[in-house]
């Protein structure tokens, strides 16, 4: 937290209502307080202000008040992220862009969007829906999420199977740099000049500045879709199914797995009509041509059964579509209804070690003496064991940690990810190193200088801290929630 | 350069693979004669090369198949030729996983054969895929008509390994399809020219083989009519794998044309399951019922149609003078094509039009055989305010130096250069890697 | 804002009394912020204090003692709907309208509102509504005010801008009283028309009694119609429900023990209610009374018998002929029905049935339009912002008549929509079934 004087804040804060507004800053701290944290209650970290700028003007005069007065910042989206990528870790300036959420230009004729960061995801896709359009990046709390949020993240979802992720369907940003410049990068035609500035924006979790309008691509709704739901007594026997329908040559646009914890968590919450005795299920979604469409279907039908299956079914309408898909993105929330408190993995593996890394995943949280329910894109080898837990008792958060680190350890060693959409952000800076070299993350920490030369858009994220041997560059200093250990949760 | 850096080349890589003196005839560039070539054998020896290249501040320029070498400014210096295609292995292929990761040398077509054996493909069709290799693919950003469905380098690359300028290793990415630990670092490689490090090695996605693959060439009397069908296939539940147009003098040019009077046509690649090739050939034929032909091919016709599109810089004119590659939105491919035409006209010379039409790509030839540069040039800077004008930019991909030598290799790229220059400083602090080609004198 | 100086920790537990409890609720939450994006006022405002999960977050953090009752939280909390839309989609389960409930008796508590507000809210919450014959000699006296030419006069002058704000938003809400026939005490029992299906009792309300006579007729002539035993018992009052939102917990203790006792008394099978804050609020009368040995049972009992209208009439196909409702209408989730009650598919369901009725969805049908029992009276500006997004969203749609199940409702929609210039109808889900009907 932050220790500005009561004078140097009252002029700050003048500064501030200058540029927004008076009803446009906060500073009060229970106000502030509601800003701690975001979907990953693990830490929290108090920011000065928190500032509601409504357009890019404003948003490059904060930046440049900032600048000037060597005040850390950070943008915010709806503050649904999963790795407290969004908090003022070293107190400072809380740009918050839920007011700017318009939809500034749809061309539908060049299948592009033009919309402020503070959009949230599925409002785009309701906006075009009408014309048959949508867009596909579709992370499970698209229902709230922002589509700036997406960017800071390269946010995933379920059907970037076959759509790929969020980078896949940005053309261009306008971009307040960490100076106040604003910027191009990118554009609504494809190849711009020089280096792909966009690709390496989008995922850089906010330390590169913050996007004030994208450009992003929409997509036409398929002609046709099926949805299957495939039920199996062994969970090895659905993970083998995932396999037996890639190796079949089928590019499902969706491929999703969901155990028996989150299962019963889940008919608790909306009934949506996964089998609560089951050991796995997985959602598995077909889309495109009508034609073909039947014998796909019948070739992941036989695929699931061939693994095992107990029963497969197709989704008979609409709603029922829809109710399993509810079932699925409410997952993680419903976990709330099993336990006081989770913690969401996101490692990735190659598709073909699902079977050794989820029994690993179960060893692990077993000897820690915790309970783990799964949900994750089994098709994309993208894992989300999520660790229940009480942090009323005393040391179980500390084992949680522990148990996540070491699913991500076996991730690492079968040659995977230790993050595939959540983000680094403050949760693991420090497992970096395991799966990059002192120069990977020495270059990064080199582009990084190129963008954010003084360190104070978004600092002390992704980089490692006090547990690696890595020297990553003059901006490093340790982390101030390192030092102060694991915050309580809440 | 001197002969004891000479040697200290040939140590790090044996003397057989440096080539010097005459047989570098192969190696020069905009009339520049490089002081040695090095084939490396080794991803250690590539680092070694570099090591000792950024210790000396000699200029390294990387090299592939040489199909895109005439991309970029004139260099500022040419003085090491890193030849990489020694590095040619496929490394690393689990079809389960449905990725592959191979060495930057390693040529397309020979990837592609490999990855075939197993049923799969990377889904990548730049043209010269015999000659072109991965890595160079990549450093340039090299696409073909398929990209239109299966997107170009940057959605299908996971994962790259890069010598840096120091000759460190350095790896961006992963082997999993999915993944955002860290900076995307794979994003700044591809299209970097060579500029910010040596690809050594890749990991891509891949895709399964289609069960069929056809192309569906349909000629219009107008090239307007072309533009027309382009927006029905895209409002229509086809999902073409390329959606391509060629401009009258294109398709002569290439003898694609069906007839004399064509003045355009568009090409449709369908490919996946039987079923759906089939039903989207139907679809196409019933929703372009105004065209003055038809045809579906295949096999290896079908190939060789496309081969032919993919290099229209080469193939349009037996004696091409320059080759533009225009950036505009889909809806304007027809027009600026069509005024693009009549400048080429005015100036007095042949000009052929290409277009990835959905992704707004289009590749402009200019036909040479005259002995002033002066029209070409003159040509050339209006197709640039032209493209400016539509809000798009364009890239000089071919032109003999005199013409370089008047009209920009590229254009401008804006307040976002700052930017650039300081990842190239970050990256390359002693500015070794290729120097000067790249935008803004990077 | 000058209330840094109350910052300091509360040292003693026991001043949050009324927070006692919410642990379980609040520990629910998992800070997913999926319920954002479903909020009015985080939706209007973009501040999370004005969001479900801040609110959630705000009243954990007093409930700890991490922060005091300052101005500001009371703001926060206070400018919440109460709509529960959030409950809706939360996946974790957070009984959020406890919560919000719980604080805001909290609030009450603690700082009770200021003058101004205190007597608004003391004739309407003390001495009107639980007596009915005073709020009918109040309603009396309105009518006069209404049918003398003063409120053309007030409205035309521009008296009502030097009023207080507070009254002046009240005057606005006002709406025309029916005659005095329609608000005639219904018969205490009302035959089934055809085979009885159930013995139903009606609850009357206190304000809809008065001002929307005519909607508990309808509702009668439509129960009967479908087989219903109306039983309208002469016990009943106010049920409570404002009470309760408005953070007067042992009022609504009161009010609630003399609703049960009265339907008790008429041994009905099922309560139907036709105003949606009151159902949802009787069918949380369990929750309410549950620390009372002597009621606990009884209001869990009443509480299952709680049905909406449209919820008892959806059972079953609606008895016929129904004759033509030629028009095209969309239909507004009073909040307390669709997100109190989940009660989504019902209304909609009946109204497919009429005849000649074009059913429209409405953009955003179960978003509050801003009534929320007083808060128009307590936060006009809130208010009017989401009642003229309701508006738009209606005149969107094209309707000729949106219909919707909750006087509150019909009274700001249609305000709005007069305030806008549009001349779209505003009905009771009642009101078009018995149309319906009496055509036939």
């Amino acid at each position: 937290m932050a220790t500005l004087t009561e004078s140097r804040k009252q002029s700050l804060r003048r500064a501030l209502e200058a540029i927004v507004g008076k009803s446009a800053v906060l500073s009060d701290r229970e106000e502030l307080m509601v800003y701690e944290s975001d979907g990953l209650t693990l830490f929290r970290a108090l920011a000065d202000f928190v500032a509601f700028p409504t357009s890019t003007e404003q948003v490059s005069a904060l930046v440049k008040l900032a600048s000037q007065e060597g005040l850390p910042f950070v943008a915010r989206g709806a503050g649904t992220g999963l790795s407290g990528g969004c908090l003022p870790s070293e107190g400072g300036l809380v740009i918050a862009l839920s007011r700017m959420t318009r939809i500034l230009e749809v061309d539908y004729d060049n299948h592009l969007a033009v919309v402020e960061p503070g959009l949230v995801n599925l409002h785009l896709s309701w906006a075009v829906g009408p014309r048959g359009f949508y867009y596909a990046p579709d992370p499970s709390s698209q229902q709230a999420c922002t589509i700036g949020g997406n960017i800071a993240n390269n946010s995933g979802g379920p059907h970037t199977l076959k759509y790929g992720v969020t980078t896949n369907h940005v053309l261009g940003l306008e971009v307040v740099l960490p100076d106040g410049e604003v910027v191009w990068l990118g554009a609504k035609t494809r190849e711009p000049q020089g280096y792909d500035l966009t690709g390496i924006f989008v995922g850089s979790e906010g330390t590169f500045g913050i996007a004030t309008k994208i450009v992003v691509r929409l997509l036409r709704k398929p002609q046709a879709v099926k949805t299957v739901l495939a039920v199996f007594d062994e969970i090895n026997r659905a993970s083998e199914a995932v396999s037996a329908i890639i190796a079949r040559g089928l590019v499902p646009a969706a491929l999703e797995m969901i155990d028996q914890v989150t299962i019963q968590a889940v008919e608790d919450a909306f009934g949506c009509g996964y089998p609560r005795d089951a050991a796995a299920a997985l959602l598995i979604e077909l889309d495109g041509l009508a034609a073909g469409m039947e014998a796909q279907a019948a070739g992941v039908v036989a695929a699931c059964m061939e693994a095992g299956a107990r029963e497969v079914r197709t989704a008979k309408d609409e709603a029922e579509r829809q109710l399993l898909w509810k079932g699925r993105k409410s997952a993680f929330g419903s976990y709330g209804r099993v336990s006081p408190a989770y913690m969401v993995m996101d490692g990735v593996i190659p598709r073909t070690k699902l079977p050794y890394v989820l029994r690993r995943v179960n060893e692990i949280v077993a000897a820690h003496g915790l309970r783990v329910g799964n949900v994750f894109h089994a098709g994309d080898g993208n894992l989300h064991p999520n660790i229940l837990y009480d942090p009323r008792r005393p040391g179980e958060e500390a084992r949680v940690v522990q148990a996540g680190a070491e699913i991500l350890k076996v991730c690492a060693e079968v040659g995977g990810s230790i993050s595939g959409e959540h983000g680094i952000g403050l949760e693991k800076m420090d497992y970096m190193p395991f799966i990059f070299s002192p120069a990977d993350l020495a270059t990064m920490h080199r582009v990084k200088e190129a963008f954010n030369p003084r360190g104070l858009c978004n600092p002390g994220k992704i980089f490692p801290t006090k547990k690696s041997c890595v020297e990553v560059g003059p901006g490093y200093r340790p982390h101030p929630i390192e030092e102060k250990g694991l915050a309580q949760r809440f | 350069m001197q002969s004891a850096l000479l040697d200290q080349v040939r140590g790090i890589v044996g003397s057989e693979y440096v080539l010097t003196g005459v047989a570098l005839s192969p190696y020069v560039l905009e009339g520049r004669t490089p002081g040695a070539a090095v084939f490396p054998g080794s991803v250690e020896e590539v680092g070694a090369l570099l090591a000792l290249a950024s210790e000396e501040g000699i200029a390294v320029t990387p090299w592939g198949g040489g199909t895109k070498i005439a991309v970029g400014a004139p260099p500022k210096r040419l003085e090491l030729v890193l030849g990489l295609r020694r590095l040619n292995r496929l490394l690393e292929h689990e079809p389960g996983d449905l990725t592959a990761t191979a060495q930057g040398g390693i040529t397309l077509d020979a990837l592609e054969s490999q990855l075939a054996s197993r049923g799969q493909w990377l889904s990548l069709d730049p043209p010269f895929g015999e000659q072109a290799t991965l890595g160079g693919i990549l450093a340039t950003n090299a696409s073909g008509p398929r990209r239109h469905l299966y997107g170009t380098a940057r959605d299908l690359l996971i994962g790259v390994m890069v010598v840096a300028a120091d000759g460190s290793l350095v790896k961006g990415g992963g082997k999993v399809v999915k993944n955002v630990a860290g900076y995307d670092l794979p994003k700044l490689y591809i299209g970097s020219f060579g500029t910010l490090g040596v690809i050594v090695e890749a990991t891509l996605k891949l895709r399964p083989l289609p069960d069929d693959d056809r192309l569906v060439v349909t000629s219009f009397e107008r090239l307007k009519d072309c533009g027309q069908a382009v927006r029905l296939v895209l409002g229509s539940d086809l999902i073409p794998s390329a959606v391509d147009l060629l401009d009258g003098e294109a398709l002569r040019g290439l003898g694609l044309a069906d007839g004399g009077s064509a003045g355009g046509a568009l090409l449709l690649g369908f490919d996946g399951m039987r079923e759906q090739v089939e039903w989207q050939c139907e679809e196409a034929k019933r929703l372009l019922a105004g065209a003055v032909a038809q045809r579906v091919l295949e096999g290896g016709q079908r190939d060789s149609a496309w081969r032919l599109v993919r290099e229209v810089g080469r193939r349009a004119f037996p004696d091409p003078a320059a080759q533009l590659r225009l950036a505009v939105l889909p809806t304007q491919v027809t027009e600026v094509i069509e005024q693009a035409g009549a400048v080429a006209q005015r100036s007095g010379l042949r000009a052929a039009f290409a277009a990835h039409a959905a992704v707004g790509i289009v590749t402009a030839v200019l036909a040479g055989g005259r002995d002033s540069a002066q029209p070409v040039i003159a040509a050339l800077r209006e197709w640039r305010e032209l493209v400016r004008a539509a809000g798009g930019h364009a890239v000089l991909e071919r032109a003999p130096l005199a013409v370089k030598e008047q009209v920009a290799v590229w254009d401008p790229p804006g307040p976002a250069l700052r930017i650039m220059e300081r990842i190239k400083t970050q990256l390359d602090p002693k500015g070794i890697l290729n120097p000067g080609r790249f935008v803004g004198g990077i | 804002m000058a209330h840094a100086s109350t910052l300091e920790r509360l040292d003693s537990p026991h001043r949050l009394t009324m927070l006692e409890g919410v642990d379980e609720g609040v520990n629910k939450c998992i800070h997913c912020g999926l319920c954002l994006a479903y909020c009015p006022t985080y939706s209007e405002l973009g501040t999370e204090m004005d969001s479900p999960r801040g609110r959630i977050y705000l009243i954990k953090s007093l409930a700890e003692g991490r922060i005091a009752l300052t101005d500001s939280v009371v703001e926060h909390l206070s400018l919440c709907l109460d709509c529960r839309a959030c409950e809706t989609v939360c996946p974790s389960g957070v009984p959020y309208g406890q919560l919000i409930e719980a604080a805001k008796a909290e609030i009450e508590r603690q700082r009770p509102g200021g003058p101004l507000r205190r007597l608004v809210r003391w004739v309407n919450l003390d001495l009107l509504l639980p007596r009915p014959r005073l709020l009918a000699l109040a309603a009396s006296a309105l009518r006069f005010y209404q049918r003398s030419g003063l409120q053309q006069l007030v409205r035309a002058t521009g008296l009502l801008r030097i009023l207080p704000g507070t009254l002046s938003a009240w005057e606005a809400l006002l709406p025309d009283l029916p005659p005095a026939h329609e608000r005639e005490p219904l018969a205490e029992v009302i035959p089934a028309d055809g085979a009885r299906r159930a013995r139903v009792g009606l609850l009357t309300g206190c304000v809809q009694a008065v001002v929307f006579g005519a909607h508990n007729r309808a509702t009668v002539r439509v129960l009967t119609r479908n087989g219903a035993e109306v039983h309208v018992p002469r016990a009943q009052g106010c049920c409570g429900a404002l009470h309760a939102h408005a953070g007067e917990h042992a009022r609504a203790q009161e009010l609630a023990r003399r609703t049960i006792d009265a339907f008790e008394a008429a041994s009905v099978e099922v309560v139907v209610v036709n105003t949606s804050g009151c159902g949802a609020h009787m069918k949380a009368y369990w929750h309410l009374l549950k620390d009372d040995p002597a009621y606990a049972e009884r209001a869990r009992a009443l509480s299952l018998k709680v049905q909406d209208i449209a919820e008892f009439l959806a059972r079953e196909p609606l008895r016929g002929p129904l004759a033509p409702v030629p028009m095209t209408a969309t239909y507004h989730d009073p909040c307390h029905v669709v997100h109190g009650q989940k009660i989504r598919t019902q209304p909609r369901r009946l109204l497919s049935q009429i005849p000649g009725l074009t059913l429209v969805e409405l953009n955003e049908a179960d978003w509050c339009c801003g009534s929320a029992g007083l808060y128009n009276l307590t936060q006009p500006e809130m208010a009017t912002r989401l009642q003229e997004r309701k508006g738009r969203n209606i005149l969107a749609t094209g309707a000729e008549a949106v219909v919707t199940a909750n006087p509150g409702c019909i009274i700001q929609i249609a305000q709005g929509l007069r305030a806008q210039g549009a001349a779209v109808k505003v009905l009771h889900l009642v009101e078009v079934l018995d149309a319906a009907y009496r055509r036939a």
